[in-house]
């Protein structure tokens, strides 16, 4: 591979990036997308999973509630293989000012989100585990948005209208021709291989990174990376999305997200979003939170903690909480603020939004290639998602039913067959467990690999993917990846886990003596 | 009812104690919340596996190297003598298994991934799988069976540092037609119990292993008939056959776990399962009673002595809550091997030494748990196994041996206090 | 509300052992196991009802819950996810009829002659079981006539003596009512006065059929007529062990009922020979036992070992002179109440029940112990000796048959006493 062609180059592959490709793909564009890890590695496969409906912005930044709710009923028909309807569901706490829940449907009725008081009887009828002492509540059409699948749904569908979807290839360099850029230097961070790709469109899609990205074309982006942390339970503890009803702080959102309940987040300043360490003062706030919105959560098992970056763009002055930076995305044209033609940088906004951002971005990129031609993506359905058919809970339950014990289960605790690993890493052409995991959530439950990872270890390699050495690469890569989302949460019950996975790994596998 | 001892606890400690005390005339009364860890792990015995980063040779030796400059750790409180009388009870009373080893040299056999991992003790079903003397061995794996990876033995096993040249392949056999998919080790060794599986096997692998081959196959042999299955793969394929510990569960694992309840059954001592040990009654520093809660309330058992046998962190003996407190879940115990208080209880890598992992209850040479002064804090508790603190056993390979020696040796204390006291007035 | 029975999944740590000690999943495909309808799939069930029927083939033995050391509540989690399947489906006419014992029984009572023919007849069998669905060949007990309740009304025992209530359970009222009397003479001859409260089913055969709702009713009405005597402070014993651990804790831990009523008679509740083992310990059981030259095999059911209690029965019958018990090791007999009646599950039961049944068989006795009813005939059925309650055994070697004045149960053979089901030469008429 010397060099490759392209309309349009887009950099970063989270959900706007690959929105982005999808977006240039279904209006016809020649697309080739890079990320410099796996696709949704970033802050789409670290957010918390809510599919906003609004209620959240609705005080606070109209404008980002009224985005949130228009989306939210679109990717509800296109994107249904990644969307469960769970509800969304206000409560007033006894920390917070039940007056607040007026300004609350104010601002839903002002910005077009749905939202209905109930009596407070009904709500712990449907979530029985909130904390009893709520004053108020208020239904929203909340959902639980599965980041991978999102992502993955759009590079497929992109690549089915003929985009190029290279994860795993970092940008060295961005290629100029004099004010103008015309492509970039990726390295293949698989083989090595470097090689150009010339576009007549470069987009920035890089999120927290954009700013790393624009310096290479020396222009300059302000984002900033606010960190937030994220806590997986081992189940459901709510059945809805159920936040705080009060102004946005951290901690105040519980959401079942496929088989476990997530609560977040936090928000701090980081000054380099690949630096996220996860602070045991964090992890506190997180669980003290959780037992004012559901009692007993300190209880509850923790499965996994873990910490994404929002993009927060600022085009003036510093901000002191990154929370009050504005959550509505940024276009930016270097043409028109640097004179750099043919470079676009799209980024800030919520996963919630990703697909109008980009819709914008692609609109912008059109003036750069001949003209506009209609974005298709609010109709057209993602790959996966053609049934319209709307996630459930139960699916994977529901699969293994018809012909019992039909074949092996893997990952018992997110039920994965043989046939379903095999046909991933086939799929994936992957040597990297942890690929695997984000395309199909192994290991992703209670034993955090305990069982799976060694039986899928043994796939890998019996299937020839990878040689031995490769296979206890990636089993030690895996083990030591896992143990920095468990160990910040470990205790009570996932200790004991965690212990019976020593003994497991190192007590009857000696994992630490394998050859490498 | 009324005991001479209670033990809490149904791993391989809390049965080794209660079959030396029941052998010796005792009242034995077996508490547990469940079955324990011997569903989990081979049925090894561990001794010392590796000191440090060095691989373990001589057990006994380096046992009194480690002890040396380990003073908390449990092999710490019992003599060598004791050690090697502990594994030689042990090997008579698990007579079943039929264990090959000892407590002078390490076997060294392979792990389900190619590892070749030290253990004193093995049952003679899995001992034929010592690659210290070298060879050529040929890993059986079968489709469908997920907990087992020949291919990964077999290529780990050829790149391993061993003594001696090993050669290792790999053979998968598709099981016979009309079985069911997704077998668990356990439903395979039921069905080698009660089925001809073994003669499919002879009869599938007699014209593709090598003369001089040794046949590795997951430990998966049958519960009931395991021995006699083995016998006759051996004595038909005229090759030397070994089972290979797969991932939980362990069969040879519960079939040790069947020997010593069968033990127990036999003398009339009772295994309560399904039930947890919530306190005691105490009057002058001595246990007087266990309280025991079952299906509706708590019954006390009046007890002259008491094991402890509840296990680590793993089996809930030990619990470490969302503040971070750590404490041990029947007695509030005193605990050694703790991280200071300012520490993180934790380190960011997988493979760094962890602060926690050597927490337990210290004991003194009665394994008696003792307070920081020393002092036991029950006379008539003692504590065994995984619950004890000062060792990282899954790092050490060091776990069954521990529940096996300090079983047996809190057993001795509560059997010959009258000696103790002497021997520890003289020291 | 915390839920605690889901709560519990949250201890799993699918170390495998509840798995290892399943007696169904072992001879099965399909049931997926304790651990995968257990706290696995509990992860998948939201709100709604459950999306795997595969859970109905869970027996509710509840081994896997005693096994588990990490005390997760396997067999509550099925049990309460069977109960949402059929909310769901409708319970089928089948699992209606025969979780309601005390309906049959008192249909069955007056015509037992009739209906013992019936239940015993190829013909009809073969009939019931295309139409109804329970299976041809499962062991079915024989409709003893008279209850024991109408039995006990005739009964005059001591009037001045500590009292002590006895739940029966259906089986002896409808079935067995010489077990019953043998209970009463064995309370009896060690100082008690024994107060037989009228009563009815208590739930647990519609619970295990997945009627929830029923089953708390049922509950209810069992503990209005034994909490005035819980209330006064009597023990009540009970020699069903399943109906015993029922009003124990499955009520509570299953069903959920909260209940002041319900915890007072659960605390007031014994299993027989934990009560007379109690006694023993205080020192006032009486130990007047002739010799028993028997050796008997013994099968503590699951049920009985959900209650936590040991094996009291070994305990007491060591007293027993020349009275040589076998404790057997085996898990499960296979029926679980009602599971092996079932068409579509009784040759599950019978070959989880094999290994039992070939114990039993290598014994060489043509006699077996074990304390629930259901197993009894299920062992009966499997292995052909008779299968008897411990109590049976004790009440022969206090020699109260011998002393019976009315000669009721004195002058048969021991076997005779305890003809198994099924066994259609059972003369049950002669017990009047």
């Amino acid at each position: 591979m010397s060099s490759l062609e392209a309309d349009v180059l887009v950099i970063g592959g989270g959900s706007t990036g690959a929105g982005v490709a999808r977006d240039a793909a279904l209006r016809g564009f020649s697309t080739i997308l890079v990320e410099r890890r796996d696709l949704a590695d970033g802050t789409t496969g670290r957010f918390h999973g809510l599919l906003h409906s609004g209620g959240r912005y609705a005080v606070k930044d109209p404008s980002a509630a009224r985005e949130c709710i228009a989306e939210n009923r679109i990717l509800r028909v296109t994107a249904a293989d990644c969307v469960e309807d769970t509800g969304g569901l206000f409560v007033s706490t006894p920390w917070d000012d039940p007056e607040y829940g007026d300004q609350f449907l104010e601002g839903c009725r002002a910005t077009d989100v749905p939202a209905e008081e109930i009596p407070v009887a009904e709500a712990l009828r449907r979530e029985p585990r909130v904390n009893p002492d709520i004053r108020r509540a208020f239904l929203v059409p909340d959902a639980a948005l599965d980041p991978w699948k999102l992502v993955w749904g759009c590079a497929r569908s992109a690549e089915a209208h003929g985009a190029r979807i290279l994860p795993y290839h970092r940008v060295l360099d961005l290629e100029m021709d004099g004010e103008r850029v015309v492509g970039a230097h990726v390295r293949s961070e698989r083989s090595g291989e470097e090689f150009g790709i010339h576009a007549t469109v470069v987009i920035n899609a890089a999120g927290a990174w954009a700013g790393q990205i624009a310096d290479l074309a020396h222009c300059t982006v302000n984002v900033r990376a606010g960190m937030g942390l994220m806590i997986a339970m081992n189940h459901r503890l709510v059945h809805m999305c159920v936040n705080r009803c009060k102004r946005p702080s951290d901690g105040d959102i519980l959401l079942p997200l496929r088989t476990a309940c997530v609560i977040g987040t936090t928000d701090v300043f980081v000054p380099d979003p690949d630096q996220t360490e996860i602070r045991q003062e964090d992890i506190d706030l997180l669980l003290d939170e959780g037992e004012k919105l559901v009692p007993g959560f300190r209880q509850a098992r923790a499965l996994h903690a873990w910490a994404g970056v929002r993009p927060l763009f600022e085009d003036t002055a510093k901000v002191a909480e990154t929370r009050d930076v504005t959550r509505s995305h940024a276009l930016l044209d270097h043409s028109s603020r640097e004179g750099v033609a043919g470079f676009l940088t799209i980024t800030g906004g919520k996963t919630t939004t990703f697909r109008l951002m980009a819709e914008a971005a692609v609109d912008a990129a059109c003036e750069q290639l001949g003209g506009p031609r209609p974005c298709r993506t609010a109709e057209v359905p993602l790959a996966g998602s053609e049934s319209h058919e709307l996630y459930q809970i139960s699916h994977r339950l529901a699969a293994r039913e018809p012909v019992p014990q039909a074949e092996e289960i893997i990952c018992e605790c997110e039920l994965i067959t043989r046939s379903r690993l095999e046909e991933a890493i086939k799929q994936r052409d992957t040597t990297s467990l942890d690929d695997i995991r984000r395309l199909l959530r192994l290991a992703m439950g209670p034993c955090q690999g305990g069982f799976c990872i060694y039986r899928a270890t043994g796939i890998l390699h019996q299937g020839g993917q990878v040689d031995q050495a490769g296979a206890n690469q990636t089993l030690l890569d895996f083990l030591e990846e896992r143990w920095k989302g468990v160990h910040p949460i470990l205790h009570g019950d996932q200790l004991r886990q965690a212990r019976l996975d020593d003994w497991i790994f190192q007590g009857i596998l000696d994992v630490e003596h394998l050859p490498v | 009812m009324s005991y001479d001892t209670v033990v809490v606890g149904a791993g391989l400690a809390g049965l080794t104690a209660a079959l030396r005390l029941t052998e010796h005339g005792q009242r034995v009364l077996v508490v547990a919340r469940g079955v324990g860890a011997t569903h989990l792990a081979p049925a090894t015995v561990d001794v010392l596996g590796y000191l440090g980063d060095a691989r373990v040779e001589n057990p006994a030796s380096s046992v009194a190297t480690l002890v040396a400059s380990s003073r908390d750790h449990p092999y710490g409180h019992i003599s060598a003598d004791q050690l090697a009388a502990a594994l030689d009870w042990f090997t008579t009373r698990a007579g079943a298994l039929s264990y090959v080893g000892g407590v002078e040299e390490n076997l060294l056999l392979p792990t389900a991934l190619g590892v070749p991992k030290p253990s004193a003790l093995a049952p003679r079903t899995m001992s034929g799988g010592d690659l210290r003397a070298g060879g050529r061995f040929v890993f059986v794996g079968f489709k469908g069976f997920k907990d087992f990876h020949p291919t990964l033995i077999a290529d780990n096993l050829a790149r391993a540092r061993l003594p001696a040249p090993v050669a290792a392949r790999a053979l998968e056999l598709e099981l016979p037609a009309g079985r069911r998919v997704d077998m668990s080790g356990r439903v395979i060794a039921g069905q080698f119990d009660t089925e001809n599986l073994s003669e499919w096997l002879i009869t599938a692998l007699q014209n593709r292993v090598e003369p001089d081959e040794h046949i590795g196959v997951p430990a998966v042999l049958g519960l009931r008939r395991a021995d006699e299955t083995w016998q006759k793969l051996e004595t038909r394929l005229g090759r030397k056959v070994f089972e290979v510990a797969t991932l939980p569960p362990s069969i040879p694992g519960i079939r040790l776990f069947d020997a010593l309840a069968s033990a127990l059954r036999a003398s009339g001592t009772r295994i309560v399962l399904g039930v947890r040990a919530v306190g005691a009654r105490t009057n002058g520093g001595r246990i007087e009673a266990v309280d025991v809660a079952n299906a509706t309330g708590t019954v006390s058992h009046r007890t002259d002595a008491m094991v402890l046998a509840s296990g680590g962190f793993a089996s809930g003996g030990l619990e470490l809550d969302s503040f971070g407190a750590t404490r041990e879940t029947v007695f509030d115990l005193p605990l050694i091997g703790m991280p200071e208080t300012d520490r993180v209880r934790f380190a960011p890598g997988y493979f760094d030494a962890q602060p926690l992992s050597a927490a337990g209850v210290g004991t003194d040479d009665q394994f008696r748990p003792v307070d920081a002064s020393g002092r036991p804090v029950y006379t008539n508790l003692h504590a065994a196994g995984a619950i004890l603190g000062g060792a990282v056993p899954w790092k050490e390979k060091s776990g069954t041996g521990i529940s096996v020696a300090t079983g047996y040796a809190a057993a001795g204390a509560i059997l010959a206090p009258a000696a103790q006291a002497v021997s520890e007035a003289v020291r | 509300m915390n839920d605690l029975i889901r709560d519990s999944l949250d201890h799993c740590v699918k170390c495998t052992i509840c798995e290892t000690h399943c007696p169904v999943s072992q001879v099965t495909p399909l049931f997926p196991g304790p651990k995968y309808v257990g706290p696995q799939a509990e992860r998948y069930r939201g709100a709604g009802p459950s999306s795997d029927a595969s859970v109905d083939y869970c027996s509710g033995c509840g081994i896997c819950t005693q096994v588990c050391p990490q005390d997760v509540k396997i067999a509550e989690i099925n049990s309460r996810a069977r109960a949402k399947l059929w909310e769901k489906r409708g319970v089928p006419l089948r699992n209606q009829m025969i979780a309601r014992p005390t309906v049959i029984g008192r249909l069955g009572t007056p015509v037992a002659p009739l209906a013992n023919w019936a239940l015993h007849n190829r013909a009809v069998r073969g009939m019931v079981q295309s139409m109804i669905g329970i299976h041809r060949d499962a062991p079915m007990p024989s409709f003893a006539g008279k209850t024991f309740q109408r039995r006990s009304r005739s009964h005059h025992g001591p009037t001045d003596a500590p009292a002590v209530v006895y739940f029966h359970g259906c089986g002896t009222n409808y079935y067995e009512p010489v077990l019953g009397e043998m209970m009463v003479a064995v309370l009896e001859h060690n100082g008690f006065r024994v107060i037989v409260p009228q009563q009815d089913c208590c739930g647990l055969p519609l619970q295990s059929n997945g009627n929830f709702p029923a089953a708390r009713t049922y509950v209810r009405r069992l503990v209005d007529r034994l909490v005035p005597h819980a209330r006064a402070g009597l023990p009540i014993v009970s020699n069903s062990t399943s109906c015993g651990l029922m009003l124990k804790r499955e009520a509570h831990e299953i069903l959920g009922i909260e209940d002041e009523d319900l915890k007072l008679v659960s605390e007031s509740m014994y299993d027989v020979c934990e009560f007379l083992l109690r006694l023993h310990e205080r020192g006032a059981l009486r130990t007047d036992f002739g010799s028993l030259p028997l050796t008997v095999p013994y099968h503590a059911p699951c049920q009985q070992r959900g209650h936590g209690i040991g094996k009291p029965a070994l305990d007491l019958l060591a007293l027993v002179p020349d009275l040589d018990m076998i404790e057997l090791d085996v898990d499960c007999c296979g029926i679980a109440g009602t599971y092996g009646l079932k068409k579509e599950k009784y040759e599950i039961a019978m070959a989880v029940g094999k290994r039992l049944f070939d114990d039993i068989t290598a014994t060489g006795s043509d006699l077996a112990a074990c304390d629930s009813e259901t197993c009894r005939w299920q062992i009966a059925h499997g292995t052909g000796v008779t299968a008897v309650h411990p109590i049976e055994l004790l009440y022969r070697a206090y020699g109260l048959g011998a002393s019976d004045p009315a000669g009721k149960h004195g002058t048969r053979p021991l076997a005779a006493v305890a003809a198994g089901p099924g066994t259609s030469e059972r003369d049950t008429g002669s017990h009047d």
